[in-house]
């Protein structure tokens, strides 16, 4: 049980190197402000910044000391967020004993008090709705699992999917419900997950943001529910560590374009002029500060080029765009997103993430859902085998997963086609590929009613965030699992403010061991 | 003497061995500070299981206080004052086994390095003396420091400021030159470059005092107001919509434009707190105290479908406590919301006592979405206040003009007699599935239709308000009542409906109005022929949502109070109300006369103008404070004991003499004795001067926070703040002109290695400007910034789709619809602020997203920072229209430069930066007059017109040099 620390250094110099270090430069000037600093420390004085200025070094964070923690199984991340809370119950959780209880009433004890939002609680009834949609059985590494006719293509890549079934959340509304999920908090102000692991371990690339974020369109033209900028914010972490948002119309970056009338001639001959007047100005006032800018000045002009590069698909195969489907050619997609992403994993970009919206069907779950299903179906399961093909899905960790569930009871009109569902926070599917983690599992499993989370033998789970809960997965255990999967102990990702030392998942969150490899 | 000792023999012999040995033979160790030096220590490694959290006393140990660390536990005690060696304190942090040492292996804290062990020990050496956190004493004026080099100090900070530096063995930098300094002040006090007049007027001033009356003169302008709200609005988080999912627009902004007049009109800072915390419960509150409440209000708030009410009364509470503790006390209290605060003594049920201060005004949880959820008040500024009193007086002074016997006469000739009415019956309700229907489909008693409605009896009366006819949704019932009179007659009739209504007399439709309202909100007004005997009159009501009503009345508007002015008179021909009543009648409803004109115009503007003030959200007091309860866990369903109100129990109690509420929480903060609430705020200000703090953790004060490198400083500032009358102005004066101020700010190397942050104040401030300033700035420069004060938030150039990408296409600010002409160049304080997708630019350049409450700003340094500035169109639009005001001088390139240098950088460029320029703009130059295409595309940026004075190869190339100061390190910081 015991084991020495393992380390070349005494483990106290290195604490009080790691202090001093501090002291001088202050945790909020961490970044590229303090490695310009250090590096002019270390090669003494006013000469060498007029060296290293010219000797460019990427987008310059390079994490912070003693991340990552242990040997990362992903350096990579992809997580396909399916804002509104997608129907677990239409799409993975297959209960087909609701057939024969078609509009009775939801039994109390499989309520059992449990809170429902403003919506349905004036509701006299909770009567259940059983998904109208056919699962059929997939083969993956266990017994197989059944899958929606909704998702025939995913359906064919379960043998390198981890399906959670049993994931669950505090929040009961859209914007605390995303918010936690993004955040590790339901209230605005902390880091988003991206952010966090963007700060810890830093760029992995010369020429690209760390943390990318894409919005998809939706074909139903329905994108209920807002995604804004806070779920991939920093909060209270310096803002360069928050995701940069890569849009399909206009400029992919913001003012990423020159203007008009100015050629690429001109905009390098105007930064050359900019880097000399800086340079006399750090000449006259020594502030390393000046020296940083120029490099960021130069990164920016770098950005110009391989962002742009980034974004041009001509030169995908037709084979690639067969796999991903006619969408792919179609900028904002979710399937053009999928392969962006695969692209950007490729250039280095660490964190990833593709937002879909229009999931939250209170209503017409029949008209709706499928069309929600076609728009990520086809792309999901491409990404995977894309990955795979070009052996980046080994260390590359995808998720596919809304903010929470929905309910089992139906909301508003009742028939066997059509029906609504109500936001369920008690029980919801997620699923993870790649990065290290068991494929072709399914874990945790939910009552008849997909209500509640179950253990092995059917007795109902009631999870706390307090203590890990084996069968149940928490928001705060999901984030400990992918933080660990980068090579983070989640308890020691931490950044002080007012105070306190803040960290994604809060004081709660375990490692989930029985899903990884 | 105690029985648990004689158990221990081992720590008796090591006393007995430590008395011997410890003291006389040893050099004398250094003085410790228990707050400077061992409570850190602590606080990091030791308070998370032994500090004030009660609950989680580990082995029933508390470092937080002398008594729990004394205390003989089962081993013997922690803390043996005088006595390390019988310490078991220091026996457990310099274990050599990994397994005994503390803190544990998993706390999450690391073990504590040599040095910081011996700082216990002599500590402990030294009697193991606690004492209360430095910033829960209240500041004393301390002595002002002697210093050996007296001739630089200017003021009493410069003397604490040099008694550090020569401790140090550093010596401050030489004065700035002027350009840097008018520069440097303007920014700091303004936001903005000074104007060429007060540059040109502080350069050419050769007496005594320049500088400070230029000081003087840059804190008279009205942006110095703007500048300092700024920073306010950040720490309150002040924003145009409420924040949370739809996050529609929320109706604020008169608190924004308080704030400013506030800074302006150096409003004492103790009043513009607490008219903030508490205005409303002040006696008879002004407008501008209950705008101030608008700070309670500006939590983010949300109507998301399903929320549940009691829970986001409990996120919105959090919310205001949690920010009120920031922003005045400087303390981190939010951990409290779920157990007794590790660090600080603050418990849970503290919290919960400042919570309850917080949780009973009168606004719902939900905010309905809409952008005044009540309460709300209209927000007439003083100015306008001020011209509303003398209208009034002109309209009193008018009326008093009028003659109540002749008013009397006319009245009595003119008027018909009163309208009255009999047989008030109404129907029964019908209901449908919308309004639409409710509204369209007859009923039984409209002329045509089938069949008869079964009629009852109503208790209706004209002129009075007739609530709950209907009480249902997306329903109606009809009204009717018979009118008889001895001829015909012509008559204008007062339909007040909640919502709908249409009206029918003797079987004609005389009036509809489909419209959604409340009876309290105007009335229609239908003239109507009466025949003589018998007029039946239908009205039709419907209702489209909770409540309902109907109000009629006859006559023309004022009739009822001219009756009642006449009989009243007719009892007493002196009742003064009457004969003011009937003046005023006379005037608005006599014969139409030059005099009635006037009166009736001027009535009409006093309206206009009252009407022109903005709504904004205040706070109220339920008549009845919500019983508050600990949350659990601070879980809203997880209801613990009940608390009442209270301030945290460490800084004391409120005074018997105080309410306990609001205003009592209020009344307490700002008193001199407070030990927070002036140095929170100076050491502020000191950061918007400088870049850091003082207490560089501007936002803890706490135990966690950092111990004010120079407490004195800190403390003369804030005693001489409340000596001073609260006086920001002072404040920022004393600050801006002392020599520690007007220091070069270049960095030495020996500087650079010994002082890297310029904690010590060894230079003059420099630091990246915030967001707001470097737009306003490069606006100013292309003459483009239009500086007027106040009004509703703008709308500048937004790529497109930022706010329809992300948000709800049911929220009001769905779409982007940016403004045109002069208010897309107003300061960037006035930018539309849209909480979830604020003005890109500003959150480019690190501007606080105004959804918490920032106290301090990160300042980064990113290539989308340069991006924006090379690239966004203001930037660019000020580059063009600078570069028309460079071709306005005249003469050679030489002489441009010049100006384009003035107008960025505020000075004149060094001969090697002409130089090279001026090669620069040669060859643009001859780039674009080779191809004039490409210049005029360059130069089409923006909506503000274009010059046509100058040659557009000419205006590219400039606009290209423009732009390159504008990117320069030095036109992006303070310097």
């Amino acid at each position: 049980m015991s084991s020495s620390p393992n380390t070349d250094m005494d483990p106290i110099t290195e604490a009080e190197l790691l202090m001093t270090r501090r002291q001088l430069f202050g945790k909020a000037t961490l970044g590229v402000g303090t490695a310009a600093l250090s590096r002019l420390l270390t090669l003494g004085g006013m000469g060498g910044v007029m060296q290293m200025a010219s000797a460019m070094e990427g987008p310059g964070h390079h994490g912070i000391a003693g991340f990552p923690n242990f040997a990362p199984k992903a350096k990579r991340v992809i997580y396909l967020f399916m804002s509104g809370g997608p129907s677990q119950l239409d799409l993975w959780d297959h209960k087909p004993k609701l057939n024969d209880l078609f509009n009775t009433d939801l039994p109390d004890r499989i309520r059992n008090g449990q809170r429902i939002t403003t919506m349905t609680s004036g509701q006299t009834r909770f009567p259940i709705a059983p998904s109208r949609f056919k699962f059929s059985k997939h083969d993956n590494q266990e017994d197989g699992i059944m899958v929606s006719e909704l998702l025939p293509h995913t359906a064919g890549v379960v043998n390198d999917l981890c399906v959670v079934k049993s994931m669950w959340t505090e929040a009961i509304n859209h914007d605390p419900a995303t918010t936690f999920i993004q955040t590790g908090s339901p209230l605005p102000g902390r880091p988003s997950m991206g952010a966090w692991v963007s700060y810890g371990l830093g760029s992995m690339n010369e020429d690209l943001p760390t943390y990318v974020v894409l919005h998809s369109k939706v074909s139903s033209g329905k994108p209920n529910q807002p995604v804004y900028p806070r779920l991939w914010g920093t909060g209270f972490l310096p803002s360069q560590y928050q995701g940069v948002s890569l849009r399909s119309s206009g400029d992919p970056v913001l003012y990423l374009k020159d203007p008009d009338g100015m050629d690429r001639k001109t905009r390098r001959a105007m930064l050359d002029d900019i880097v000399a007047l800086n340079h006399k100005e750090l000449e006259a006032f020594g502030d390393p500060e000046i020296a940083a800018r120029i490099e960021q000045y130069e990164l920016a002009y770098r950005l110009q080029a391989s962002v742009p590069d980034l974004m041009d698909l001509s030169k995908e195969s037709k084979e690639t765009f067969e796999l991903y489907g006619e969408d792919a050619h179609e900028a904002g997609t979710f399937a053009a997103n999928c392969l962006l992403a695969r692209r950007m994993v490729q250039r280095g970009v660490r964190f990833v993430q593709i937002f879909h919206r229009g999931w939250d069907l209170h209503a017409n779950v029949g008209g709706d859902l499928p069309s929600q299903a076609k728009d990520v179906d086809q792309a999901c399961a491409a990404l995977i085998k894309d990955l795979k093909r070009t052996g980046l899905l080994d260390e590359t960790l995808v998720i596919w997963g809304g903010e929470f569930g929905r309910t089992v009871y139906c909301q508003g009109p009742l028939t066997h086609e059509n029906y609504g569902r109500d936001h369920h926070p008690r029980a919801f599917t997620v699923w993870m590929a790649g990065g290290g983690v068991k494929p072709g599992i399914v874990y945790g499993q939910t009552d008849d009613f997909g209500y509640n989370i179950v253990d092995k033998d059917g007795n109902a789970i009631n999870p706390s965030a307090d203590k890990f809960t084996p069968g149940a997965v928490h928001v705060h255990d999901l984030q400990a699992t992918i933080l660990n999967q980068l090579g983070i102990d989640h308890t020691k990702l931490t950044y002080r403010y007012q105070g306190r030392d803040f960290r994604l998942t809060d004081v709660y969150g375990h490692v989930v061991k029985d899903l990884l490899q | 003497m105690t029985p648990i000792r004689l158990l221990f023999p081992a720590s008796l012999l090591l006393l007995g061995y430590a008395s011997l040995s410890g003291q006389g033979t040893r050099p004398k160790s250094p003085e410790v500070n228990f707050g400077r030096d061992v409570r850190p220590i602590l606080s990091e490694h030791c308070f998370k299981c032994h500090g004030p959290d009660a609950a989680k006393a580990a082995a029933g140990l508390r470092l937080d206080s002398f008594s729990g660390a004394t205390a003989h536990l089962a081993d013997g005690s922690a803390i043996v004052p005088h006595n390390p060696r019988a310490s078991l304190l220091i026996d457990r942090v310099s274990d050599p086994d990994p397994l005994m040492r503390m803190p544990p292996q998993g706390a999450g804290v690391s073990s504590l390095s040599p040095a910081q062990i011996d700082v216990l020990r002599n500590w402990i050496s030294q009697g193991a003396k606690y004492e209360k956190h430095w910033a829960f004493v209240a500041p004393k004026m301390p002595s002002i420091p002697t210093v050996r080099e007296t001739q630089w100090p200017k003021n009493p900070i410069d003397r604490f400021v040099l008694s550090k530096l020569e401790a140090a063995g550093l010596k401050p930098e030489p004065e700035a030159d002027r350009d840097t300094l008018a520069l440097r002040a303007a920014q700091t006090l303004t936001g903005l470059p000074p104007t060429l007049e007060e540059l040109n007027a502080f350069r050419h001033d050769n007496q005594p005092g320049a500088y400070e009356r230029y000081v003087d003169r840059l804190m008279s302008k009205p942006s110095y107001g703007e500048n300092q709200a700024r920073y306010w609005l950040d720490a309150v988080r002040y924003g145009d919509t409420h924040g949370l999912q739809l996050d529609n627009e929320r109706a604020v902004y008169p608190y924004r434009d308080w704030v400013i007049r506030s800074f302006n009109s150096d409003l004492p800072f103790n009043k513009f707190a607490q008219w903030q915390i508490a205005g409303d419960l002040l006696p008879n509150p002004s407008t501008e105290q209950l705008i101030a409440t608008g700070y309670v209000r500006m939590n983010l708030t949300s109507n998301e479908g399903g929320a549940i009410p009691e829970e986001f009364l409990a996120r919105n509470t959090f919310d205001r406590v949690d920010t009120t503790s920031t922003v005045f006390l400087g303390l981190t209290v939010g951990c409290a919301k779920c157990h007794d605060h590790k660090y600080d003594p603050i418990k849970q049920k503290d919290y919960y006592g400042l919570y309850a201060y917080f949780d009973s005004t009168q606004d719902e949880p939900l905010d309905g979405n809409i952008a005044l959820p009540p309460p709300f008040i209209r927000a007439t500024t003083p100015e306008v206040e001020a011209r509303l009193t003398l209208m009034d007086r002109r309209l009193r002074s008018d009326l008093e003009a009028i003659d109540v016997d002749k008013a009397t006469k006319w009245f009595e000739a003119n008027r018909q007699p009163p309208l009255v009415s009999h047989d008030w019956q109404k129907s029964e309700v019908s209901s449908f599935a919308t309004f639409d229907e409710a509204f369209d489909n007859p009923g039984p008693a409209e002329p045509g239709q089938v069949g008869k409605p079964a009629w009852k009896p109503l208790a209706f009366q004209l002129g009075k308000d007739f609530p709950n006819l209907i009480g249902k949704d997306n329903s109606f019932v009809y009204v009717k009542g018979t009118f008889t009179l001895p001829k015909e007659r012509s008559e204008t009739l007062q339909v007040g409906s909640d919502d709908a209504i249409k009206l029918w007399l003797n079987g004609k439709l005389v009036h509809s109005h489909k419209i959604t309202r409340g009876l309290a909100d105007g009335f229609d007004t239908v003239k109507v022929e009466f025949r003589a005997g018998d007029n039946e009159l239908i009205a039709k009501v419907i209702n489209a949502g909770e409540p309902d009503g109907f109000r009629l009345a006859a006559g023309q508007p004022g009739d009822a109070e001219v009756d009642k002015a006449l009989a009243a008179l007719r009892r007493s021909p002196k009742d003064q109300t009457a004969r003011r009543e009937l003046q005023r009648a006379f005037l608005e409803y006599g014969p139409e006369t030059d005099q009635a004109g006037a009166y009736r115009k001027l009535e009409m503007d006093r309206t206009t103008l009252e009407q022109s003030a903005p709504m904004t959200l205040i706070a109220r007091e339920m008549p009845k404070p919500r019983p508050t309860f600990i949350l659990k866990r601070g879980l809203y369903d997880q209801k613990g004991p009940a608390v009442v109100r209270h301030i945290p129990s460490a800084l004391g109690s409120l005074p018997a003499s105080l309410p306990n509420d609001r205003l009592g929480l209020a009344t307490w903060l700002i008193d001199p004795s407070n030990p927070l609430v002036s140095r929170v705020f100076v050491n502020r200000v000191w950061q918007q001067n400088f870049g850091t703090g003082i207490v560089k953790t501007v936002e803890d004060f706490g135990s966690q926070g950092e111990w004010p490198l120079n407490q004195p400083l800190l403390d003369y500032l804030s005693v001489s703040f409340i000596q001073n009358g609260w006086s920001v102005k002072k404040l920022n004066r004393m600050i801006v002109t002392s020599a520690a101020f007007r220091q070069s700010s270049r960095i030495s190397p020996q500087k650079l290695a010994k002082d890297p942050e310029n904690r010590l104040i060894s230079r003059g401030p420099r630091f990246r400007l915030d967001a707001e300033v470097i737009r306003d700035k490069a606006l100013k420069g292309g003459g483009l910034l239009v500086e007027r004060i106040g009004g509703h938030g703008f709308k500048g150039y937004q790529p497109d789709g930022l706010w329809e990408g992300s948000s709800d296409p049911a929220s009001s600010t769905h779409f982007y619809v940016r403004d045109r002409g002069s208010d897309i160049y107003r300061r960037s304080l006035y930018l539309f602020w849209k909480r979830t997708s604020p003005p890109p630019v500003m959150v480019t350049f690190d501007a606080a997203l105004r959804d918490t409450c920032i106290v301090r700003r990160s300042t980064t340094n990113t290539p989308l920072q340069a991006l924006a500035v090379l690239n966004e169109p203001s930037f660019l639009e000020s580059c063009r229209t600078m570069a028309a005001r460079v071709l306005t001088t005249s003469g050679s390139d030489a002489k441009r430069l010049q100006t384009a240098f003035e107008l960025t950088l505020g000075r004149p460029p060094h001969p090697p930066e002409a130089t090279l320029l001026l090669r620069a703009v040669t060859r643009y130059r001859g780039t674009y007059q080779k191809d004039e295409v490409a210049a005029q595309r360059l130069l089409n940026v923006g909506d503000s017109p274009q010059t046509k004075s100058a040659p557009i190869a000419d205006q590219a190339a400039w606009m290209i040099v423009c732009s390159s100061l504008m990117n320069t390190d030095e036109f992006l910081t303070q310097h």
